[in-house]
Formats: C-alpha cells, structure tokens, sequence
C-alpha cells in the first residue's frame, strides 16, 4: 500500500506537469516581487517572497497572517527536487549528455541560491576621509549597545540584538553584573517632547525621562530606517540603576557606573567587529565635463591586519570591490559632501556556485546543439544518398 | 519577363542604398551662409564633445519634436535653426516651434486649442513665463511618476523653455549688441556682471581647451571673457566668433564664411581631432540612417503584402532584396554609433530598442534564406520597422549618446551581457510575429497547407530555443557582473527579474512542448505571450522606478505598454480561435 503510493508521489514530483505548474508559480513570485519592491523595498520584497515557504497575508479581519502563495523557497525547494527526478529519468547516453549537463547546472544554481538565502549577510561600513572603522553594520537591524568605557584606551563592547529586546525577557549580559529588564520595546517609534500634563515616561534616568515615545508602524523600504526604541532597566547586584530610554533617534551619550566601571549605553545599528581596519584615506567622485553625471566614485582605503601584520593601500571603485576575508566590500554610496564613503559588504560562502552551474549549462547547450546538428546535418546527407 | 524577374530585385536593393547615400550628402548654403560647416564645429555638452549640429538636432527635437520646420513658406534646418536662435533672437523668438497638446496647459497660457494652433513661439509664451515657472515649479519636487497630467506637462514645457532661453543665451545674452561689443567692453564695470550671467546660462562650451590647459577644459564664451576680462589671456577663439556673430547680424555671408574658416583653424591648432570626429558625427546626424531605414522596412513589407496577391515570383525577393538594404542602412547606422560613441551598442533604452530591432531582421534574413517563403521578410521587416518606430520615439529627449553612469561604465559588460541579453529580446519578439502571422494566415488562407504551417512552426521553435540561450546566457552574465562589481550573483533587481521571466517563459514552452501538452496552435499562443513578457521585462522596469536600471520613462510609455499587451492578446485569441470560425458553412472546408 505504501510503496505505490511513495511511487506516485516520487512520479507526481518528477512529473512534466509539476515542472509547468512550478516555473508559472515562479513566474507569478517573480512578477508579484518585482511589483511589491515599489512599497516594500528590495530586501522586503526578496524576503517575503522568495526566501519564504509561504506568502503571508494580513487581513484586519483576522489577527494571524493567512497563507495566500507558495513562497519562492518551497517552489523553489520543488523545483530541486523536480530537476533532480528529472535529470535521473534522462537516459544516460552520449546523445542525452549535453540535456544532462545543463539540468545539473541548473540544481546547482538553485543551490547557490538557496545558500544565498539562508547564509548571505549583507552589511555596510560607513567611513568618512581620515577615520578608520573595524566593524560592519546591518542595513535594518537593530542592537542595544552597553560599552564598558572604564579604560580610556580600550572599550568592552556587549550588545544585544533587538529580537531578544523583542521578546521581553530579562536578559543578564554576560562577562558583566549588569542584567537589562525590557519595560517596552518599539520596533519603530516617534519621539516627541514630554509636554506638561501628558503622560509620564517610563524612563526615571537619563534624557528619556523628558521625551514621549509613540509606536509607529515597522518600514521597510530601502531608504527608510525604523526609529527603534525601548525602555530599558539596567540592575547590577540587586541594586537598580533606574530606566533609561535607548533610541536610534538620541544622538547623546547615556551611561551609569556601577562598582567604578561605566557603562555607556546606546541602540545603534547592529556591528560586527572585524579583526582587521579600514581608513579612508581619499574618497573621489568624478563627473564628466560640464555635467553632473558620475564618471567615477572611489575610495582609497588602508587596511590594516595585524593578525596577518598586514597594511597596504587598497583602491575600492566602480565594478571593482575588494574581496578580503570572506566579504566583499564594493563602493555603494557617498555623502556629506564627498568626505562620507558607504561601502556594501556582502558575505556570501556560496559565491563560487553560480559560475561553477554558468560553466556547466553553457557547456550543456553546446553540447546538445552540437548533438543535434550533426543529427540533423546526417539527416540531410541520408535524404540526398536516398 | 524573365530579365525582370532578374534584375528588379537588384534595381530595388541598388535604389533604396542610392537613397540612402544622397540623404546623408551635405545641403547647400542658406542664403549664402554656410551653415553645414557651423555645425560641424565641436562643442563640449552633456560630458562629451559633439558637433554643434547635434545639439541643434536634439534641442529642436526637445522643443519641437522633430529636427526641422516649416516657417514663412521656408523649411528651416536644425543648424539654421539655432544660428538665429543665438545669433538674431528676434528672428527666432517669432517662430513657432513650441508644441503645446496638453489642454490645461493650453488653458494657462489663455490659447483655445485649435487644429493648427498647437504651435507658438518663444514671443507667444513670454508673457505666460512667470506662470509657467511657478507652476512648474511646484511640481518639480514631486517625483516623475506621482505627477499628475497636467503636472507632467508644465514641467516639461518649463524645460523645453528653459533650454530655449539657455540656447539664447549661450553666446551672447540675448538683446545685447554681441560678443564684439563685449569684446570692446572689457573692464567696463557692468561686463563681469553680463560675464557671469552668460556662464551660468551656457547650455555647452564652444572654446576648446586653450594651450596648456586640461584636456577637458572646454570653455564657454562667458568663461572666456571672463579670463579676459580678468586678464589671463584673451581666447584666440573669442575674435572668430564675434566675427561670425557680427556678419551674422549684418547678413554678410562672405565675411560669416570667413570667420567660420578662422574658427576652424583655431580648433585646429588647439584640439587636433576635434573636427574630423564632429564632422563624422555630422555625417551620421544628417544621414538619419535609423529613418532611412525604417522607411525600407516598411517598403519591403507592402511590396511583400502585394505578392501574395500579385506576381509572387517578381515580387517576394524583390521585397527580400529591398530588406537586405534596409538592413544594410541599419547595420551602417549601429556601426557607426559605436564607433563614434566608442561603446558596444546597447547602452540605454534607445539604442536597445535599435539592436533589438537590427538583431530580429539579421535573424529574419536568415530564416528566409532558409525557407524562402516570404515569412522571413514579412516579420523581419515588420520588427525592424516597429523596432526602429519605438526607439524615434525614445530618442525624442535629448541626446541619446549620453554618457555612462558611473555604476554601468564598463565596456566588457555592457557587450556581453547587455548584448546576449538584448538579442534574447529579439528572439523572443522574432517568434512572436512568426505566430502572428501563422494566426492571420490561418483565418485569411482558405487552402489549408500543411506543409507552410509546420515550416512556420519549426521556425518559432527554432527562434525560441534561441531565444531561451540568449536569455539565459546573459541574465546569468548579468548575474557574474553583479558578482564582480558587487559581491551578490543575484539581488532580484526588477529588470533581472524581467530577464527570468523570459527564460522561465521560454523555458515553459519547450517543457510543455515536449511534454506533449501543447501542439503547433498552443506553441503559436504560447509564443505571441512572450511579446507580451518580453515588453514587460524590457519597459515594464522602467514605470516602476525602482532598481539599477531604472532610467526614465513618461506615462505616455505606460498607455504605449498597455496597448501592445491589449493587441498581443487579441492575437492570442484570434490564434486560438479555430480557423475560419467566423465563416461557419460546414461545407466551405476545402
């Protein structure tokens, strides 16, 4: 009873139908992403649609998400799996291997995608002429930052990113005394003076206790940044330090000392330190002649490793990033008057998959036209010996 | 009958090149002046150097929406054109040469609408100016694609006034006695002031580079006198040209003669080169090599239309011949925009459009060299004429040789990428037609011929497999350039997306195909739906206005869009409709 019914399903799964009925959902993701990039941004889109199992939907009727589309992932996952029956039913011969080669391209690029989705980070490091930077920083994602400034030469750096902020419960941070209890935490929020008469702040230290905060609806578009926000309780040996506010949108330095250490405290785009520095040495922006059109944006930049004991000048331009460590840094932006240069990092282990599935599809498609040609030309030749 | 049979498709084909040379010779002189040779001189505009006579083309065709008018029972050229625009003010102001079609704005500037009055001159909106700016002030911040009708089209007015007044007011301020008198005046305490001013209108830079100087170090005629007046040195092209303007004025065409020569010698001795690149670029303007060929296109295909009808056997390859030479002209035109641009040939959605619709008629050609049964003509020359139709429409802002932007400065990618992908498009567009015309011929032929109908089906599936390559070979190139320049292989960017979509389309025809659901009619409808993809792909990016590719397109664009898809669909339907379905005699059937 068993067996045929895996029997079925295996054919279903390896069936021509099933491969139809993919490519269109994946036509479909793919126009419905593309359209939806417009409201939601580029990374909103691709993560809603394509690195999904499912499409989620949100009715003001009901208060969970309902399921509406495959996602990109499961057609995708499908696809593979389509691909692979597929490319095992074609006939093992010299005739099919050109059909072989390119099917076993194509899982793999599927591969590379899909270690793209899951393990792809992408960051920035923001550098302006002179400054040297060791960290990255996310696009969107938030961290609460406690910064142990005790030691003018040196800062300890403990942070906690803002899903465990999300989820509300204490949490001790580790290697310190110091456990931060959430009172409330806005994903993204307005900040306002506190004028007489208005509700009081949850804050009872630091600049908060002036400020009134109102949640606002999460962004997601490229340009736009979420102002997140909590109120945060810092306690360290039972003794407690009052509540502060912590907000991207609070430029002054907040901080407490406990037991002759202080601690500085910050929300910020979440940071991944480097072992290694970058300092923005020049930074161009060339335009053509009597126009403003960009010619050109670089950025000359140091880097210094000391693991490596390494320190050597690196031009990072146009169509020309620097791969160093396992990221790649390329020239994304600019600002302040051409003295700010943004880098893109992109960390991607599964990079060398695409040209690997490229190399094995084209070698595929010549082979099969190859094939069948000289089929076709023998073809011929027999027609005019008959 | 036979020698005709012989020698007309060969009269035809040396004809249509005949016509096509003597369009691009040089025209006589305006009254006496030489205005073919003002505009060859060289002049920096937009970060390159061009000859003046493209800047006049394109200006007039911002303005005007065509390279030339009639005026006082007189066609005016473009370099004729923009002597008086700079040169007598008082001429040009009078000549009507804005097209207002949009009824508010006819509304503000207080013109009823009539049949003929869709045109005014600079002197018609100089009273409406302020308005003009106001209005189209307001609407500037909002961003292109939220602006409403009337929005878009006061913006568009201001600019195409701007431009006008800033062309006035590029050698000579405009009312001001010239640059002789300027000359004169040096050091007068006002000249800095009118210096300045005629700096900041400039629209180009017509003194080259002065010895010593940067390569690029173009100078306006305020640039120079500014120098002059500040006392590093007068121009030596300063006293050429305020004398060109003063026996302009004084309609001396000897003397305007003169001192174009003495122009020619100073760019001579400062930018070698200069000249001989403007003059080829010239002779490219002039020859309008994409017109003349569209115009061959469409001739082939009505010679064709009338040989089904009428002598096949004269007719078919005199129509064959015919779109050789179209295609001729077209390569010739390709050809010579790469090398005066000194970039492989797709670099913005003009010159795609140009490709798209060159590679679809090489295609073309050689598919009736295969089959000969006229269908290889009647597509390929019915795409090379459409093609050449949409990319005169996009090229009507402006310059189309424009420069690169930073982030696509690459030669080596725009050739290989950019290129496989473009003639993916014309693939997918070559087989579309292809079921096009098997759908009408289905419902036109009354004698069913088997034989024709699969010789058109193995052509689509031909053309889609090669399609399918092309498509695929450049999205994944597209992909290993983003790799490279920016460390991701595939950032779902719109118009990869719209790359996919076309593989994924292709790619869905050949499964279905060989999986047995579709059969020869399902191919056809299968293959006119990817016209509508590949549009979407190709333009459908460019409404959106997001990603890396986005480069501009008008809402006009849009109804354009909505329109090709609305057609593509009714061929779809009239494809699938079975055939005769409207004539339902069961014994008609032959």
């Amino acid at each position: 009873m068993i067996k045929p019914l895996a029997l079925r399903t295996w054919s279903f799964l390896k069936s021509f139908q099933l491969t139809i009925v993919l490519l269109a959902l994946l036509m479909a993701l793919v126009v419905l992403c593309t359209l939806a990039q417009v409201e939601m941004g580029t990374q909103g889109a691709v993560n809603a649609y394509m690195r999904s199992f499912l499409v989620w939907k949100h009715f003001a009727s009901v208060p969970f998400g309902v399921p509406v589309f495959p996602g990109g992932a499961l057609v995708g996952l499908l696809l593979t799996i389509n691909l692979i029956g597929k490319t095992l039913d074609i006939k093992l011969s010299w005739g099919r291997s050109g059909m072989w080669l390119v099917h076993a391209g194509l899982v793999i690029l599927f591969a590379g995608e899909f270690v793209a989705g899951m393990m792809q980070v992408d960051t920035q490091m923001s550098i302006e002429v002179g400054q040297t930077v060791n960290y990255v920083q996310a696009y969107k994602n938030m961290e609460l930052a406690v910064i142990d400034v005790t030691d003018p030469k040196w800062d300890e750096v403990y942070s906690v990113p803002d899903t465990l902020l999300a989820k509300g419960d204490p949490i001790a941070i580790p290697g310190t005394p110091i456990t931060v209890k959430v009172k409330k935490y806005f994903p993204n929020a307005e900040l306002t003076t506190l004028v007489p008469g208005a509700e009081p702040s949850l804050a009872t230290a630091g600049v908060g206790t002036g400020v009134s905060v109102v949640g606002i609806p999460v962004v997601s578009a490229d340009n736009e940044m979420n102002q997140t926000s909590a109120f945060v309780e810092f306690t360290a040996g039972g003794r407690s330090y009052g509540t502060w506010l912590a907000s991207v949108a609070l430029g002054a330095p907040q901080s407490f000392t406990h037991e002759g250490r202080t601690y500085a405290i910050s929300m910020r785009l979440r940071r991944q330190y480097l072992p290694y520095a970058f300092t923005l040495k020049q930074f161009r922006h060339d335009v053509y002649p009597g126009t403003q059109i960009a010619k050109n944006f670089s950025s000359l930049v140091q880097v210094v490793n000391p693991s490596r004991q390494e320190s050597r000048e690196v031009l990072i331009y146009m169509n020309q990033p620097l791969r160093y460590e396992g990221k790649t840094f390329y020239q994304a932006s600019f600002g302040k008057n051409d003295t700010l240069s943004i880098l893109s990092v992109v960390e991607n282990p599964g990079w060398l998959l695409p040209y690997v599935s490229c190399v094995l599809v084209s070698i595929g498609l010549l082979v099969h036209f190859a094939i069948v040609l000289r089929r076709s030309l023998k073809r011929r030749q027999d027609q005019k010996e008959g | 009958m036979k020698s005709l049979t012989k020698y007309l498709p060969w009269g035809a084909f040396a004809l249509a090149l005949l016509i096509a040379l003597v369009v691009a010779l040089p025209g006589g002189k305006v009254r006496g002046f030489d205005v073919n040779t003002f505009g060859t001189l060289p002049i920096l505009e937009g970060g390159r150097v061009k000859p003046l006579d493209s800047v006049a083309r394109n200006s007039l065709l911002v303005i005007h929406s065509r390279q030339g008018f009639r005026h006082e029972g007189r066609a005016i050229g473009p370099d004729e054109w923009i002597l008086d625009v700079m040169f007598r003010p008082q001429v040009a102001d009078q000549q009507p040469i804005f097209v207002i079609d949009d009824l508010e704005v006819l509304g503000l500037i207080g013109a009823k609408q009539t049949k003929n009055r869709n045109y005014f001159s600079f002197a018609d909106l100089s009273s409406h100016l302020e308005e003009i700016q106001k209005q189209a002030m307001t609407a500037q911040p909002i961003p292109p694609q939220k602006r409403t009708r009337f929005q878009g089209a006061i913006v568009n007015l201001f600019d195409r006034v701007y431009l006008y007044y800033k062309l006035r007011n590029t050698l000579q301020l405009a009312g001001s006695p010239g640059i002789a008198w300027e000359l004169q005046s040096l050091g007068t305490p006002e000249a800095a002031l009118r210096h300045q001013d005629l700096t900041s209108l400039a629209h180009f830079r017509i003194l080259p580079p002065p010895a010593g100087a940067g390569p690029d170090a173009w100078m306006s005629i305020g640039e120079g006198l500014t120098a002059a007046n500040s006392g590093s040195g007068l121009h030596p092209g300063l006293v050429p040209m305020a004398k060109l303007n003063l026996a302009y004025v004084a309609n001396d065409a000897t003397a305007f003669n003169q001192a174009l020569t003495e122009m020619k010698g100073v760019v001579t001795t400062l930018k070698p080169g200069a000249l001989s690149h403007a003059a080829n670029e010239i002779t490219f303007n002039r020859a309008q090599p994409f017109f003349v060929g569209l115009t061959i296109y469409f001739i082939a295909f009505l010679v064709l239309c009338v040989s089904w009808i009428y002598k096949p056997e004269l007719l078919r390859p005199t129509a064959y011949s015919l779109l050789f030479a179209g295609a001729i002209v077209h390569t010739l035109g390709l050809a010579a925009r790469i090398i005066l641009m000194g970039r492989p040939p797709v670099t913005n959605l003009y010159s795609s459009a140009i490709f798209v619709g060159w590679a679809a008629v090489i295609l073309g050609l050689i598919i009736e060299r295969m089959y000969r049964k006229g269908f290889g003509t009647v597509v390929a020359s019915m795409a090379g004429f459409a093609s050449l139709i949409v990319a005169q429409n996009l090229g009507t802002d402006g310059d189309t040789m424009g420069m690169m932007v930073a982030v696509l400065d690459s030669n080596f990618w725009l050739a290989t990428h950019v290129v496989t992908i473009t003639i993916g498009y014309s693939g997918t567009f070559l087989a579309g037609a292809i079921a096009i015309a098997y759908a009408l011929r289905k419902h036109i032929v009354v004698k069913t011929d088997v034989e024709t109908d699969k010789a058109l089906v193995d052509m689509a599936y031909g053309i889609i497999c090669f399609a399918l390559f092309f498509s695929f070979v450049g999205t994944v190139l597209g992909g290993i350039w983003a790799d490279q320049s920016w460390g991701r292989f595939w950032g779902w960017d719109p118009k990869e997306n719209g790359a996919l979509l076309i593989v994924l389309w292709n790619a869905i025809i050949l499964h279905a195909r060989m999986a047995g659901y579709v059969r020869d009619r399902g191919i056809m409808v299968m293959a006119i739906f990817g016209n509508i993809i590949t549009a979407a792909s190709w333009f459908g990016v460019n409404l959106l206005g997001v990603g890396l590719h986005a480069y501009g397109f008008t809402d006009s664009g849009f109804v354009w869009l909505m329109g090709f898809w609305l057609t593509q669909l009714i061929f779809m339907g009239i494809c699938y409709a079975p055939p005769r379905f409207w004539a339902p005699r069961p014994g008609a059937k032959a």
